[in-house]
């Protein structure tokens, strides 16, 4: 779950690593704030900048305008919920700080770049170090970044900086958390300018304290196309992602991922046909199921089950084998569903429907 | 290097649990030794007539063990898998899905030091070598003895092509499911190895998925190392950028980790490539 720059900066600041002064404004409390002031629109996505998401403020008089404006603002699909005041820092030199899971490696990594800020990403030559993440060497990589930074004198703070930054990594059970602009103020303090923080869903069971306004993501059930033709649902990651490739070859415009697992039962089945029914273009739904742990047969019943429930379904287009696929189709036959013998029919048959 | 996968032994850890009790009943069905299992604070029950240990180090006194198939859950996953490392178990199967990331990591440290344990998985179907052994739990209805080797990343694609292949006659040596999460232990390169070696397999099966460049470095394994005829498919042409789908590993990060860039690859390497499952299974003889 990507995290809010307030959100991220929180956790930063608790494991000990200097954040801008600053307050969280919220519609109905837009208190006074200490001037200058740069007031930031918290939007779940990046270029906030040159969307015009950072206003400068210098009187409290603009402070109510800039605020209404920035509530008002929709960046990338967004409006903010919050936004955050922060202190107007003196910048000397804007520089790039990251620590990131590395798939490559299995194992932890620092990036940093002499050039922060938000052309980053058209930077070339990173600077990278590998972390051992049970006994990462600070005093080596300390050292290392304050030579690549330019930094000596500032060694011992950038030791303390990477080792407070892998403290706030594993505590927080983050899978990459980017500080852009690791800010250098005039009079010489590391202060972390804006911060990026993704967490690992998969630890939120010994996390009760997670409370943020990204929830959990849902990983499952991901929208492609929202204008699509065709709902497709299948079992397994993999087989869900052939699915929509496949109505893709076919001609179809697939709106949805769904990966219904190996529980495919009428209650997860009813809360998928109840989220196909809101794309406004759907006409058909590919099932695509094949039954290796999980019986066809109890697949067939559930399919019948929810389809009785939910009036206004679109025409299903069933593949389903496996374990039990001759139970299935008598259960689907009985039930007048038709079961078809494989994808591709399915999908011509639901081109020809959608056509028609 | 001995067969991993031929072991005789085999364990399983959480063997209480429903999970685990079901998939060892289909284990023993399909005809592998299963051993014994291990379950925390359950020693001395019996699952299946296996005897539970409340630890490795205990079961080890009457057993000795080729393979480890874990299905303990998520959050006591990695202490489970480091004890099985810490006993010197050749292969570990781990089939648990849902482990954090920080749990792996840890865990790929210890494997790395460890000279004796090899890891496949986690979010692991495990491997089927049909006739001769089931560890994890890909379905053994839809095999057939033979001389495919199938790799993969996804556990119901692995079965689809499985099935299918079975359908037409085409048996396999091994169905082998790496698992889906983004650190794992055995990958690609390995199982190609594998399959290289042995001279009962006479062809290859590879699939993948969007997300990361496992497909890549395998791709120039094959350009290098893989004589045998190779056959690939990618699942997720369609998917959009920065979303997961499903797996823990499958997010499309950057361009060259996408299915087009990974078939790309996989095609000037001398791979044949496949856009659909069916596809696939049709170019395999």
């Amino acid at each position: 779950m990507n995290l809010l720059e307030h959100e991220s900066k929180q956790l930063l600041s608790a494991s000990q690593i200097p954040v801008p002064l600053g307050k969280i404004l919220t519609k109905d409390q837009v208190q006074e704030v200490s001037l200058p002031a740069v007031l930031k629109s918290q939007v779940p996505t990046g270029g906030r900048g040159k969307a015009g998401g950072i206003l400068i403020i210098d009187t409290q008089e603009k402070l109510e305008e800039a605020a209404k404006k920035l509530f008002n603002l929709e960046i990338k699909g967004h409006l903010p919920q919050v936004l955050l005041a922060e202190e107007k820092l003196a910048i000397a030199r804007e520089l790039y700080l990251s620590l990131l899971i590395d798939r490559k490696t299995s194992s932890l990594k620092l990036i940093a770049h002499t050039n922060g800020g938000v052309e980053v990403e058209e930077n070339k030559d990173f600077a990278s170090w590998l972390v051992d993440y049970s006994k990462p060497d600070i005093n080596t990589l300390g050292q290392a970044l304050a030579e690549y930074f330019i930094l000596e004198d500032k060694t011992f703070v950038l030791q303390d900086l990477i080792e407070n930054l892998i403290t706030c990594f594993k505590q927080n059970d983050a899978t990459l958390i980017e500080i852009n602009p690791l800010v250098v103020t005039e009079d010489g303090k590391i202060i972390a300018g804006d911060c990026k923080m993704t967490l690992d869903d998969a630890a939120a069971f010994r996390h009760p304290e997670w409370n943020f306004e990204a929830k959990t993501a849902e990983v499952n059930f991901v929208t492609i196309n929202p204008e699509g033709n065709v709902a497709t649902i299948a079992n397994g990651a993999g087989l869900a992602m052939a699915t929509v490739d496949a109505a893709y070859d076919a001609g179809l415009i697939p709106a949805n991922f769904l990966d219904i697992g190996g529980g495919a039962n009428t209650e997860s089945l009813l809360k998928a046909f109840n989220k196909i029914i809101e794309y406004p273009n759907v006409q058909a739904i590919i099932l695509n199921v094949f039954a290796g742990i999980t019986r066809a047969d109890e697949v067939a019943r559930a399919i019948v089950e929810a389809q009785k429930s939910i009036s206004n379904l679109p025409p299903l287009f069933i593949r389903l084998t496996g374990t039990n696929s001759d139970e299935a189709k008598e259960i689907l036959e009985k039930n007048q569903i038709q079961m078809l013998p494989n994808l591709e029919s399915c999908l011509k048959a639901a081109k020809e429907s959608i056509d028609a | 290097m001995p067969n991993l996968f031929e072991g005789k032994n085999v364990i399983v850890q959480g063997i209480t649990g429903a999970h685990g009790q079901f998939q060892t009943k289909a284990m023993l069905k399909a005809g592998t030794n299963v051993v014994a299992g291990t379950t925390p604070g359950k020693g001395g029950q019996s699952i299946e007539n296996l005897p539970v240990y409340n630890s490795i180090q205990e079961l080890q006194e009457d057993f000795q063990v080729d393979i480890s198939v874990i299905f303990v859950p998520a959050p006591f996953a990695k202490s489970a898998i480091i004890e099985a490392i810490d006993a010197q178990i050749p292969l570990i199967i781990t089939v648990t899905e849902g482990i954090p990331l920080h749990d792996m990591l840890q865990v790929y440290e210890r494997l790395q030091k460890s000279a004796t344990s090899t890891l496949l998985g986690p979010n692991s179907p495990g491997a089927l070598l049909p006739g001769v052994n089931k560890l994890g739990i890909i379905p053994t209805a839809f095999s057939k003895p033979g001389t495919v080797g199938i790799v993969s990343r996804s556990g119901t694609l692995t079965y689809e092509t499985m099935a299918g292949l079975s359908e037409k006659g085409v048996g396999q040596k091994y169905v082998i499911g790496i698992g889906g999460d983004m650190i794992h232990g055995l990958g690609y390169q390995a199982c190609l190895q594998l399959f290289q070696d042995d001279p009962d397999v006479d062809q290859i099966v590879m699939i993948g998925e969007i997300g990361g460049t496992e497909e890549i470095d395998a791709a120039l394994f094959i350009k290098n190392h893989v004589t045998k005829p190779v056959y690939s498919y990618i699942a997720g042409h369609h998917a959009p950028t920065g979303v997961q789908l499903g797996h823990a590993g499958a997010i499309l990060g950057s361009k060259h980790e996408s299915a087009a860039a990974k078939t790309r690859v996989l095609k000037v390497s001398g791979a044949k490539t496949a856009t659909s499952i069916t596809e696939l299974i049709s170019l395999v003889k």
